[in-house]
């Protein structure tokens, strides 16, 4: 192999998959842009969805309101959010109601237990709702909140009178106290988010370059223009793996960097606008997680880029290549599915799986832990897969109508018939000699 | 240096088929091409011509015999093969994402032209193909005319001394294909050893210092265009070809 030769073809790749829209698309655009703007529209329909919600009123009924909790009627009736309807209809009407829609809730007021009896005019409160309906479990939510803090300042003020202490009414509390850092509570965003995507961007990258680059050159006739260059077969193929991997690595790469950025800019301020812990949330990596995420997208592109390029070889068209390598993108999600435990980390047993195993590295590095014989248990698992599809890919290029396009069949059909079977490389198919 | 260009020797490529077995797509064939001559293979449809100038070119590896161009053994030294010659045909089309001229620069690059003077030859053969208004366009938006000059240079970038054209007129136009006849005779006269393949006998006839018939992976017949004339008793390629076809055929149904 003459690596003059490999650089000239890679080149020439590289440059021609830059002047193709579907592949700037896929391995550049959509990593750069598609997540951030996927999480900002989530986030901005969240909070539209939830305004809508807040403005919509629930219908309420109220039966057997106490006379002495007049106030707490009062409060109902000026809530914005609550119409309360005044009409006479008895419990069982109140409830066909709900059934069919016409209303959210009915509140009943019911006689204390017989344990409960000790306070004046103490009660209980019924809220009937339709759980399988969103408005009406919304109407429900509002209602128990307003009974439940009129109930508090109720059960304060009978106590008072009756000398018992705030203390003494207490007994014991329930505190909390998060003991994780800003910067941990944003590691744990980003230890979910960061390698699913990372992942799947570096396959997504290699996806369309693998069939471009085999599949493609077939349907467009420069296949065999390519087979008549000086430059050996391998320096042909091996081109063709750098240019995929390429794409595979500038894909996962520029995504972290968007997702990074995205997180930090636009997830932050919307989770504060939503009202949450926003400002608990401190956006930021460990240094080493940069050369560790780095050097797991080249990991992994290299293995997406060998599996994907040896499915492609069998297609004689783009459609064709699609069909046969698409399953090992959704293939690829399953091992991520592992490294999602985010209580979990890289373990010997997790780091013999492929894909799985460079995603908790991912996450582990993201969290600040570094388990180093584990990582290199990892990168030795993929560089095995790398190595094991590099063989079988020099294995199939030996076979000339594999070469010429000729075998009209998936990799299945190939590896039962001509490797299983064994069907020797001078018996190859008419097809690769059509005149 | 070597007076044949192009040698082959008993040169044999078998297929394998599901439903009809070994199929000998070339069964034993000789010939040689020499610097300055057009050497035409004419055969109809599927009678061997273009696998026999694959396995030329190193595409298909033969299944038995021997071939060499320029001196290099087709298996043993396939890249030094595919250095010293040029093949064009139907089914070698041209990147469509590059320009001209870097479709030029990188297969001179690739078939390793001198480094240093890629650009100077670049410009040479833009210039000798009249392409230079179109040459930074990209292939993709040219005309199939225009796409043909790009090829036509492609192929001879590297100035290799045996060039290698099958079918080249197939889907042509007659003014490109006069064009395309019109290269090859001025490519013949620079001294280069040239092998053409056809099925158009008008096209063999203008164009062919000498021919061989070829039909079922078999030469029948191989001299110029007079020596057929004389062994035949017909004046016409075309029934000089039909003549030796019905002679094997009719010997094989006797047989």
């Amino acid at each position: 192999m003459d690596w003059n030769d490999v650089w000239i073809l890679y080149r020439r790749e590289l440059r021609s998959a830059l002047r193709e829209r579907t592949i700037v698309v896929n391995s550049i655009l959509m990593p750069l842009f598609l997540y951030p703007v996927m999480l900002w529209v989530m986030f901005t329909g969240i909070m539209f969805v939830g305004g809508l919600v807040e403005r919509t009123n629930s219908r309420v009924v109220v039966l057997d309101a106490p006379s002495a909790h007049a106030a707490l009627m009062d409060t109902l009736r000026e809530r914005e959010n609550i119409d309360v309807r005044e009409e006479a209809v008895s419990s069982d009407s109140a409830v066909a109601l709900i059934r069919v829609g016409d209303l959210d809730a009915l509140v009943e007021f019911l006689p204390p237990e017989a344990d409960a009896r000790g306070l004046d005019d103490n009660f209980q409160v019924l809220i009937r709702y339709d759980r399988a309906v969103e408005r009406s479990r919304r109407a429900r939510d509002r209602v128990q909140g307003i009974v439940s803090g009129y109930r508090s300042r109720w059960v304060v003020r009978e106590a008072s009178a009756l000398d018992i202490s705030r203390a003494e009414q207490a007994q014991f509390r329930i505190l909390q106290d998060n003991v994780s850092s800003d910067r941990q509570m944003g590691a744990l965003i980003m230890g979910i988010l960061i390698p699913l995507f990372l992942v799947l961007m570096v396959a997504l990258g290699c996806l369309i370059p693998s069939i471009d680059c085999t599949a493609g050159e077939r349907e467009r006739s420069t296949w065999e223009t390519l087979m008549t260059v000086s430059a050996s077969r391998l320096s042909v193929v091996t081109a063709k793996y750098f240019y995929v991997a390429t794409l595979g690595i500038t894909a996962g790469l520029l995504n972290v960097v968007a997702m990074f950025v995205s997180l930090g800019a636009i997830v932050g301020p919307l989770l504060a606008d939503l009202g949450g812990e926003a400002e608990a949330f401190e956006f930021s990596l460990p240094l080493l997680a940069l050369p560790v995420m780095a050097v797991a997208a080249v990991a992994l592109a290299l293995f997406f880029a060998a599996a994907m390029m040896i499915l492609a070889a069998f297609a004689r068209s783009f459609k064709d290549g699609q069909a046969m390598v698409t399953p090992v993108y959704w293939l690829a999600l399953l091992p991520i599915l592992l490294g999602q435990q985010t209580d979990q980390t890289l373990t010997p047993a997790i780091a013999a799986i492929p894909v799985a195993n460079a995603s908790m590295m991912i996450r582990d590095a993201i969290n600040g832990v570094f388990l180093w014989p584990l990582m290199a248990e990892t990168l030795a698992v993929l560089f095995v897969m790398v190595a094991g599809c590099l063989l079988l890919a020099r294995s199939i290029l030996q076979f000339e109508e594999l070469l010429l396009g000729s075998f009209d069949g998936s990799f299945w059909r190939f590896a039962k018939e001509r490797m299983i079977g064994k069907k020797g490389e001078s018996q190859t198919s008419a097809g690769a000699g059509a005149d | 240096m070597e007076s044949t260009s192009v040698r082959v020797e008993a040169l044999r490529k078998s297929f394998w088929d599901e439903s009809r077995g070994e199929i000998r797509a070339v069964d034993g064939i000789d010939f040689e091409c020499r610097p300055g001559e057009i050497f035409g293979l004419l055969g109809a449809n599927g009678a061997g011509k273009t696998t026999t100038l694959r396995m030329l070119a190193t595409i298909l590896k033969p299944t038995g015999g021997q071939a060499s161009v320029n001196g290099h053994d087709v298996l043993a030294e396939p890249e030094a093969v595919r250095r010293s010659l040029g093949f064009f045909s139907a089914s070698t089309a041209l990147y469509p994402r590059l320009t001209g001229r870097e479709t030029l620069e990188f297969f001179a690059r690739i078939n390793r032209y001198p480094a240093d003077q890629v650009g100077q030859r670049v410009e040479t053969l833009i210039e000798r193909f009249g392409i230079a208004e179109y040459a930074g366009a990209r292939v993709e938006k040219l005309s199939s005319g225009m796409k043909q000059k790009i090829s036509i240079a492609r192929t001879i970038v590297h100035d290799p001394p045996v060039l290698i054209f099958d079918e080249p007129t197939v889907g042509l136009d007659v003014m490109a294909a006069l064009e395309m006849q019109r290269v090859i005779l001025e490519l013949r006269d620079e001294g280069k050893s040239i092998i053409f393949s056809t099925h158009i006998m008008s096209e063999a006839e203008k164009l062919c210092d000498r021919i061989a018939i070829i039909h079922q992976g078999r030469i029948l017949a191989l001299g110029t265009l007079e020596q057929h004339r004389q062994a035949t008793g017909q004046h016409y390629l075309e029934d000089i070809f039909v003549h030796k076809v019905m002679e094997v055929e009719g010997a094989e149904d006797t047989t």
